[in-house]
């Protein structure tokens, strides 16, 4: 644990350190949050503007020219992919679960590493590798993967028409991804269940960690799933097995594309709430640190999360309602979904409650959170029509359920990674970040990205179909055509005000104001410390007393905080 | 100046019509009333649940907003009253929207979806997409699939007669499709090694487009087929009609650009019909 001795290798590139760890996860999320995004505006203007030259300030001059600027079909088939792909496992899950799990775990908790420094590190350098894989799937002269996000054999195998190895190297990129995924998610694990600080209990815990520990619960059961599935489908294109194939393509009886798809989404619907657990936790901490007043119902909170853990890992089905399932599956599955409605709105009720007789701050990480609340609840609501076997028979691969989960995933995880991001970033760089640029970046981004996943459903309604190089060439949609063009002008303003964000970021961490010690007076464990934090955290393991929003205690004259390591005056 | 209000004008039409008026395409079904019923149901009650949570939320920024003088009432919410009353409501979200909206969906899919017709009147028909084409297979006069005289029309095109309920059965050659007709709302995979099974029925005539629905290639976007729907003399004149002509496949020559030229398909691809429980 000594800071002594340590060459800048050590320091900044292989270190134990989870602090540093949790950086590098950041930086690495936030390029491919990018990087992501870029693909996603390259596939709006195919969408507005079906078959036109992509102008330079997108293209970049660089991209597209053998084609005179258009983009392709396998392109832009090959967009989508990658779109999904990056943005789930490459930018939200990193910043989130890597960056934000290390960082704020341990700090916490009171804890003054992770349990398993090493296995951090290797969990980091393994996704590193996982991405430069994918990377490298851009370098083939087939370009990579374009069978879509869920990449479902027989399209996906070796005979189902898509050329070159870059679904090969998108398997491959997953299979490690889900390797680091594991390490982590079982650092997680042990960390909370053992180094926990003396008078942490379990329900004193913040609910952020609640959130990640939850996760990453859910994280070890569920992704050893899709590890097996993938790997299946790694040996069907590399070994010519054919676990997944049938019909004409299978040079025998064949396999079975369905047991993929159960297989896929055994994993693929948890992984929805993997994602969006933290984001829950975060904001359920975070409204309480700015209404100035404990989260109301901290327990039955943590407890809805958990039971919607439970849940959420037997309504897979959901996504499969089309395949011909039998009814009883059907309805079995359609009424267990449902009934994540019941905790999804009681924890949602207390998050309304937490804000009811506050005393409000609009900080920046304030903002940000009050706009998850608002994306997640159109989120939410709109999982009805999908949850629902006849309206989804109708929905069901159209556009509406792209907004439904862009609303869910894309919006209230991107706000509420910025939350985070802004939140804690004085704890990260010892600097405030801007608040009138962060003030600006907010509105900007909240008012487009409602407009253009609003209208993604509105277009679903209107049975704009998925995955479409060009919509065009259906007359029942080319009414749709100037609704994609304002979609995608919005969209493109979405991706522009990123730029004032990532300006913003790296201004602020060499340029900001010195922060002070706790700058939002929040009483968890990690703002009692000093910035730059040394390695080791805690000169002495705190002791925690009490509950961690015990804001506006009737007992607190001076200030309304104490931190958890004191004990509430007159209490204890 | 005036072209630019005009030009102005008509981006604004465009946006307001395009956000506020856009309708699912004409329901033409017997049955596709009742999922919009389900949508109307769930789009009015969330716009509801939607309104009361924003109004929660602008009544509180603006009632408690910090400002001098103002503190926040210490309050852990987890007494017993709490906790009834946040579940209490919890479970009228519930029984209001999840419980109403299973209801009718059980109900549709018992009355409707999920109860295939029988009987002599029932038009079967046989599909079978490809990447990038649906082909389609009619029993011919002897009622059975599978055999010399079926009855297989041009590439992309089907025919049903109207007010005559239609079952067809789906198995696709190479990856998974999804048969997906917007105007009678109903969608179903066709995944490789199964038979899957899906009906509907017309109530009025008119050329309607059948898309993919799940990813299939690069072609996904122009796969593409044409469901007609005719008065039943029509139909049978156009069965008739097929069953005539020797060379089924001549429509493939208007295809300037023959996605299937190394497709190998058997052309007796049918199978005998499956007897649905």
């Amino acid at each position: 644990m000594s800071t002594n001795n340590e060459s800048f290798l050590t320091k900044y590139i292989f270190s134990t350190d989870h602090k540093v760890i949790g950086k590098q996860f950041i930086w690495l999320g936030i390029f491919f949050l990018f990087f992501g995004g870029y693909l996603s505006l390259l596939m709006r203007w195919q969408l507005a503007y079906p078959e036109q030259a992509v102008p330079w300030w997108l293209s970049w001059g660089i991209f597209f020219k053998d084609a005179g600027g258009i983009i392709d079909p396998d392109t832009y088939n090959q967009l989508f992919t990658m779109h999904g792909t990056i943005m789930i496992f490459w930018a939200v899950t990193p910043i989130l679960i890597g960056g934000f799990g290390n960082f704020v775990i341990p700090l916490q908790i009171g804890a003054p590493d992770m349990a398993f420094p090493r296995l951090n590190m290797i969990s980091f350098w393994t996704w590193f590798l996982s991405s430069v894989v994918l990377l490298a799937s851009y370098l083939l002269p087939q370009g990579p993967a374009a069978a879509g996000w869920t990449s479902y054999p027989p399209l996906s195998s070796p005979m189902g028409g898509i050329p070159g190895e870059g679904q090969t190297l998108w398997t491959l990129a997953l299979v490690l991804m889900g390797t680091g995924t594991i390490m982590g998610a079982i650092n997680y694990i042990i960390t909370v269940v053992r180094l926990r600080a003396p008078g942490m209990t379990y329900f004193r815990m913040p609910l952020t960690v609640w959130g990640l520990w939850l996760t990453s619960i859910m994280n070890a059961v569920f992704v050893p799933v899709i590890a097996a599935g993938l790997i299946l489908l790694l040996l069907d294109r590399v070994l010519g097995t054919e676990f997944f194939v049938a019909g004409g393509l299978a040079s025998g009886p064949g396999g079975d594309p369905l047991l993929y798809q159960h297989v896929f989404w055994i994993f693929g619907h948890p992984e929805v709430y993997i994602l969006i657990l933290p984001v829950w936790g975060i904001v359920s901490d975070l409204l309480a640190v700015f209404a100035r007043k404990p989260a109301f119902g901290y327990k039955v909170t943590a407890i809805c999360m958990s039971t919607i853990c439970v849940l959420s890992s037997i309504v897979w089905g959901h996504h499969m309602y089309t395949t011909g399932m039998s009814p009883l599956l059907g309805k079995a599955f359609m009424f267990l979904t449902l009934l994540i409605s019941i905790p999804s709105s009681i924890f949602f009720l207390n998050w309304l409650a937490t804000l009811w007789k506050g005393n409000l701050h609009f900080e920046p990480p304030m903002i940000y959170t009050m706009g998850v609340v608002w994306v997640f609840a159109i989120g939410g609501l709109t999982g009805l029509y999908n949850a629902t076997v006849t309206s989804d028979i109708y929905l069901h691969d159209t556009m509406f359920v792209v907004g439904h989960f862009h609303f869910t995933l894309a919006a209230t995880l991107v706000l509420g990674l910025f939350a985070a991001i802004h939140y804690w970033f004085p704890k990260m760089f010892g600097r405030e970040i801007n608040r009138t640029m962060a003030n600006i970046h907010f509105w900007v981004t909240f008012v487009s990205m409602n407009f253009v996943f609003f209208n993604m459903m509105v277009l679903g309604y209107a049975g704009h179909h998925r995955r479409l190089y060009n919509p065009m060439e259906f007359d029942f949609l080319k009414p749709l055509l100037g609704l994609n063009e304002w979609i995608t002008w919005f969209a493109i303003i979405n991706g522009v005000i990123q730029l004032l964000f990532i300006f913003n970021f790296v201004w602020s961490m060499f340029k900001g104001k010195v922060a002070v010690r706790n700058p939002w007076g929040a009483s968890t464990l990690e703002w009692t410390l000093d910035a730059p934090l040394p390695h080791g955290n805690f000169a002495q393991t705190p002791t925690v007393y009490s509950r961690p929003h015990e804001y506006s205690h009737p007992s607190l004259t001076d200030t309304d905080w104490v931190p958890q390591s004191e004990p509430i005056p007159g209490t204890a | 100046m005036k072209q630019y209000f005009s030009k102005i004008n008509q981006v604004i039409t465009k946006a307001v019509w395009g956000i506020w008026f856009l309708d699912p395409p004409k329901d033409v079904s017997l049955d596709g009333y009742r999922i919009d019923n389900t949508i109307q149901y769930t789009d009015t009650v969330i716009t509801f649940y939607f309104s009361v949570v924003v109004l929660a939320l602008v009544y509180f920024i603006f009632k408690y907003r910090s400002r001098p003088g103002h503190n926040a009432q210490y309050d852990r919410g987890d007494s017993k009253k709490n906790l009834i009353a946040t579940v209490a409501m919890g479970l009228l979200v519930f029984f209001s929207i999840d419980v109403v909206i299973e209801a009718m969906s059980f109900k549709d899919l018992k009355e409707a979806f999920w109860k295939f017709p029988k009987g002599s009147d029932v038009v079967r028909i046989e599909v079978m997409p490809q990447q990038y084409a649906w082909n389609v297979r009619y029993p011919g006069p002897d009622g059975e699939f599978a055999t010399e005289d079926d009855i297989v029309p041009p590439l992309n095109l089907m025919h049903i007669p109207v007010n005559k309920p239609v079952v067809i059965q789906i198995a696709p050659w190479d990856v998974i499709h999804s048969f997906y007709i917007p105007n009678f709302r109903v969608k179903v995979d066709a995944t490789p090694g199964m038979i899957n099974a899906m009906w509907f029925q017309a109530t009025e005539t008119g050329e309607f487009e059948i898309a993919c629905a799940e990813l299939c290639g690069n072609s996904h976007y122009r796969m593409k087929g044409y469901l007609t729907v005719e008065s039943e003399s029509e139909y049978n004149a156009w069965l008739t009609s097929l069953a005539e002509e020797e060379d089924e496949w001549e429509e493939w020559d208007e295809w300037d650009e023959d996605p299937l030229e190394e497709v190998t398909i058997p052309e007796d691809w049918g199978w005998p019909w499956k007897e649905i429980r």
